[in-house]
Order: structure tokens, then sequence, then C-alpha cells
């Protein structure tokens, strides 16, 4: 085992070089994300300031603008988006030089994404990180800075980049049936930000919806580590929540075997 | 070392229609059409042989090289790589084959060549102690250590492949599969690449198949070819048995000094053959008599003295058939026996 970890482990290290490569459309990135999070802020701030009830969907102010720049920053750190690479490999035919080498294909895809992870979190992440902690302890009526949680945030957290990367990976199957997915990524996009809570808290949705969303993998990519963070799970509830999503880790990484068993079978590699 | 017997592979690719009209039918229609690219072929290598296989465009070379490599699964039949099914278990059968694709490359664009290899030695368990041994002798025979610091996007054509080879050959594989390894190449560099090909197989045992559109690699590295047209084996077996079956044609070019009294002369009725074994051909221009013979019914020493009984010679040159043109009839053959 340890070493199969050594062989995948050139993939992260690589990525983690190449990111820093391409500083400048990194930060660029960064300035326009951010952009959408501020957005995001005010019209929250105005929807608070219209209203005279103190909560909103289980959310006070403090915690909401805590919520939307959690969701920000957990959304950049786990949506990799690894069906990028997969139809990148499929157009280019590249995907036969990983064919040929004695490794998983998905697994070096996820230590590659883990490189992505990694670096996302240690240049942006941190430092907003460490702003909102400012935050939270000039506010008054928010939570204190509690190490525990923190943990679990964070185990959180790789949980759902685990979910979503495999997720992503079943995704971008596809491309070996249709080539270009292009498309279909962005669809992808808008109903992942939508889904996983980026855009709005999940508890805003009616219960009906909810129920649904249960069942579906996308609250766990980024709602639930939010949520853990903001310490809406307790006891029971925060287990129940961190088994749920190693559940869906499960059945993802067995879905996605199932599929690229049937993928390799009718395989075609494109340009020779 | 490689058995593959009665592969066959079909692609099922949706209908295309042509036009813009065609374009929108495509839209609607679930047609699909299958092309079969390689049809029943089988075939067995040894250990150490290096063996060219040949085919014109398309003729289903680079498929089966996939299979081999555990890429493709055949539609049917089966093929096994040093014991091992190499689609059931590709990453065991990838533990044993090094492939150099010559249109691509499986190194790392952005890094430098060294880190390529470290991720390389990485990845195929390569211990430290059999690395260091295995680059020095790369280095010999591929002379990578001039480039060894550049990042590969930089490197030129030839720096890549002998690269690329290095990259395919560091885990010390059973079996190499070369598709087309000195396309584009240079003549210096193609001779290095041969030679170090040559040096790897002698120095391991290494069993090398090779697919070329370049004759000259045949003739020097090959002892036996498969040629293989429209998904069909049409060849198997030694260059020497092809070039005597197929390149019996034999061409004497001679130089007369008076060209004139050549016209109307005909050696296959003086020696008695038939007109089409024989056939002599006028060049007034240079004062050349070309004389093309069948090599199994004549001699050259018999036309020659044949033309020397009536006409004065200048300059005599004597040509086999050349591989390609072997190879050209070969591939025309398959085509017209459709």
């Amino acid at each position: 085992m340890k070493r199969r970890i050594k062989a995948y482990l050139p993939f992260t290290i690589n990525e983690l070089k190449r990111q820093m490569a391409y500083k400048g459309a990194f930060y660029l990135f960064i300035l326009v994300k951010m952009f959408g999070a501020f957005i995001n802020y005010y019209l929250w701030m105005a929807i608070y300031g219209s209203t005279n009830q103190n909560t909103l969907g289980g959310l006070t102010q403090g915690e909401m603008v805590i919520y939307i720049f959690m969701a920000y920053l957990t959304g950049t750190i786990v949506t990799v988006s690894v069906s990028n690479w997969v139809s990148e490999d499929v157009v280019q035919g590249t995907v036969a030089m990983n064919l040929i080498k004695p490794i998983d294909y998905r697994m070096s895809l996820i230590s590659r994404a883990s490189g992505d992870m990694i670096y996302q979190f240690l240049v942006p992440s941190v430092f907003i990180w460490i702003g909102l902690e400012i935050y939270r302890a000039a506010v008054p009526g928010l939570p204190p800075f509690s190490a525990e949680k923190v943990l679990f945030y964070l185990v959180s957290t790789v949980l759902s980049f685990l979910i979503y990367v495999l997720f992503d990976f079943c995704f971008g199957m596809i491309a070996f049936f249709t080539t270009y997915i292009f498309g279909l990524m962005m669809v992808k996009q808008a109903l992942i930000a939508f889904l996983t809570g980026q855009l709005i808290p999940i508890s805003f949705f009616p219960e009906a919806v909810q129920r649904v969303f249960d069942f579906l993998p996308f609250s766990s990519m980024v709602y639930t580590p939010v949520m853990i963070y903001l310490g809406k799970y307790t006891g029971n509830k925060l287990f129940f929540m961190l088994l749920r999503q190693a559940a869906w880790v499960v059945l993802l990484y067995l879905f996605g075997s199932l599929i690229w068993r049937k993928v390799t079978k009718r395989l075609v590699i494109l340009g020779g | 070392m490689i058995e593959v017997s009665h592969v066959t592979k079909d692609f099922v690719m949706p209908k295309k229609y042509p036009g813009l009209r065609g374009a929108i039918k495509g839209l609607f229609s679930n047609e699909k059409t299958v092309k079969r690219a390689v049809d029943d072929i089988s075939f067995q290598i040894g250990q150490g042989e290096i063996v060219g296989y040949i085919g014109s465009n398309g003729a289903g070379k680079s498929t089966t090289i996939k299979i081999m490599t555990g890429i493709l699964s055949p539609s049917d039949g089966t093929c096994f790589v040093a014991g091992i099914d190499p689609n059931r278990r590709r990453k065991e059968n990838a533990q044993n084959i090094g492939v150099v694709f010559g249109q691509r490359t499986q190194l790392w664009w952005d890094l430098p060549l060294s880190e390529s290899f470290t991720i390389l030695k990485e990845i195929y368990n390569v211990s430290d102690q059999a690395y260091r041994e295995q680059m020095e002798f790369l280095n010999q025979v591929l002379e990578l250590s001039a480039f060894f610091d550049k990042p590969v996007r930089t490197l030129s054509l030839g720096q890549r492949m002998r690269a690329d080879l290095g990259a395919a050959l560091l885990h010390n594989p059973k079996v190499l599969y070369l598709d087309e390894p000195t396309i584009g190449l240079d003549l210096v560099v193609k001779d290095n690449i041969r030679r170090a090909i040559r040096e790897i197989n002698e120095k391991y045992k290494t069993t090398v198949v090779l697919t070329t559109h370049d004759i000259g690699d045949i003739e020097e590295l090959c002892s036996r070819i498969i040629i293989i047209d429209e998904g069909k084996k049409i060849y198997d077996g030694s260059l020497e048995a092809l070039k005597d079956t197929y390149g019996t044609k034999r061409t004497l070019s001679l130089e007369v000094k008076q060209i004139q009294k050549a016209s109307g002369f005909s050696p296959a009725e003086i020696l008695g053959v038939r007109e089409e074994e024989c056939i002599t051909e006028l060049d007034f221009e240079n004062s050349l008599l070309k004389i093309t013979f069948d090599g199994h019914k004549l001699q050259a020493p018999q036309i020659l003295s044949t033309v020397m009984n009536e006409i004065e010679i200048t300059d005599i040159q004597l040509k086999e058939t050349e591989l390609a043109e072997i190879v050209k009839e070969i591939y025309r053959h398959g085509t017209e026996g459709e």
C-alpha cells in the first residue's frame, strides 16, 4: 500500500507545481470568484436589512456572513474539476498515455486533484479564513472560536472533496461517449452551485425539497461542512452527517468503478 | 512472449451523413456503422525478437498495438503478453511493457525531463540501484544528459523522441512497443534511435514490436516482419523470405556508347525466355539500356554477355528491387484483392 501511495504522490506534487507556474491566471480567478461572493454578501445584507426578523432560514445576520464566505471558500477547495481533465484527455487522446502505466486512472486524477485542493487551501483560503475569524471575534453574538469545530470542519471538507471528485469522475465519463462535454459542464456547474448550498443555504428550501436533497450527494459537498463549522450540528447529528458523507464516498467510489469498467470496454482512442 | 490469437476489433460509430442536411439528419438517426479495424489476426512473437509490424495508413497496426498494451479490449479472440491478458490485468501488464507512441509523449510537458524520470521511477517502483544503473546505460546509448534539465516542451523532436524511448525503458520492460518511433526525425537521429533499439535488444533480450512507415527501420532492425492490410494479416515471415518471394526482379542498367544500335535489341529472344521475364527499356537521353529480369530465371552475367556480344558498354549498374518497392506492391495487391 505504501508503494502505491508513493506512485501517486508525484501527481499531487506535479499539480502543485503547475498551479504555481500559472500564478497570474490563478489570482485573477480568485478575484472574479471573490466578486461573486461579495455580490452574494450585499444581497443578503439587503435582505436582512429589509426584514424585522432576526433569523432567516435559521441563520442570524452574523452567521449568514460567515456562511456566505465559508461556503465560497469550501466550494473553491472542494470543486476541483476532474471532469475537465478527463474531457481534455479524451479529446487529445492522452488517456492512452495514462493507460500504458501501471496506475489506476481514477487514482491518478484524485491525486492530481489533491494537489489542486492543497494549493487552493493554502493560498487564498487560509487568508479568507483568518479574516472571517477576526470578524467572528469582533461581532458580538457569534459563537466563539472552537478548535473542535475546526477539526470536524476539516474532516468534513476532506470527505466533501472526495465526494465531489468521485462524482465528477463519473460525470467526466460522459466525455468518453460524447467527446465534448463543455455544455454539460456549464449545466453541471449551475446545478452544483444551487444544490450544494453555495448560492442559498439549503435550510431556505421548503421541507419537501430538503427531504429530496437528503438523498442526493450534493448537500454533502458544501452545506454539511459549513454547517459543522457554524456549530449547527452537534453530538449524534454531527456523527450522522459525517457518516452520511462517508457513505457517499463509498457509494460514488463503487459507482465510478462500475462505469470505468464499462467505459474501458468500449474505449475509442482519438487521433490514431 | 506475445501470443495473439484470432483477435478481432470492431469499432461502432454513429452513422454520419454528408453536408448540413446530413448533419441535421444525424441528430435524429440512431444508425450505427461497424468498422472492423482488426480482422482475425493471430501471431506469436518469441523473446528477444524484433518484429516489424507494417501496413498502410489505417490498416489496423495501432489498434493491434493498443490491444497488446491493454488500452483497448479486443471484440473477439485472445491476447497474452508474458502470460498476462493485458485487457483483464492492465496494470500488471503495464509493468512488463514499455511503449513509445511516436506522435505523443508520455513525459510531463511542463516539467524538466529529469522530473519526468523521477516520477516514472516512482510509478514503476524502480529501486534506487536499478534506477542508477539503467540511467547510466540509457545516457550512454541515448545521450540524454545534454538536455536532462530542460523542460520537455523546449526539447527538439529528436531529443524528445530519445527521451520518450528512455522513459519507456526505465523500468526495463520485457516487451517494447514502438509505434512509429522515427516519424519526422532527421537521418542522424534516426540512426541513433535505431542503434539504441538494437543495443537494448542485445543487452536485455527485450522483445520489440515496431510499427513504421520507414523502410530503413525495418531493413536495419527487423529479422521478421508482419504485414497487415485492412485488418487482415497478409504476410508473416523473415525479411529475406519476403525479398525472395516478391523481390525477384533485378534491374541491369547499362550505359552504352551508341544507343541507336540497341534499338530493336531483345535479349529475351536471344536467351529464349518469355518477354515479361526480361524487359528491355531504352533511355536515349542518357544512353542507357535498362534490362529488368527475373532473378530466379536468369543470371546477370548471362544477360551481360549477350549484350556485350552486340553492343559496346561503358558502365554497368545492377539494382535489386528495394524493399520499399516490394511493400508498395503488396499494399497495392492487398487492396486490389478486395
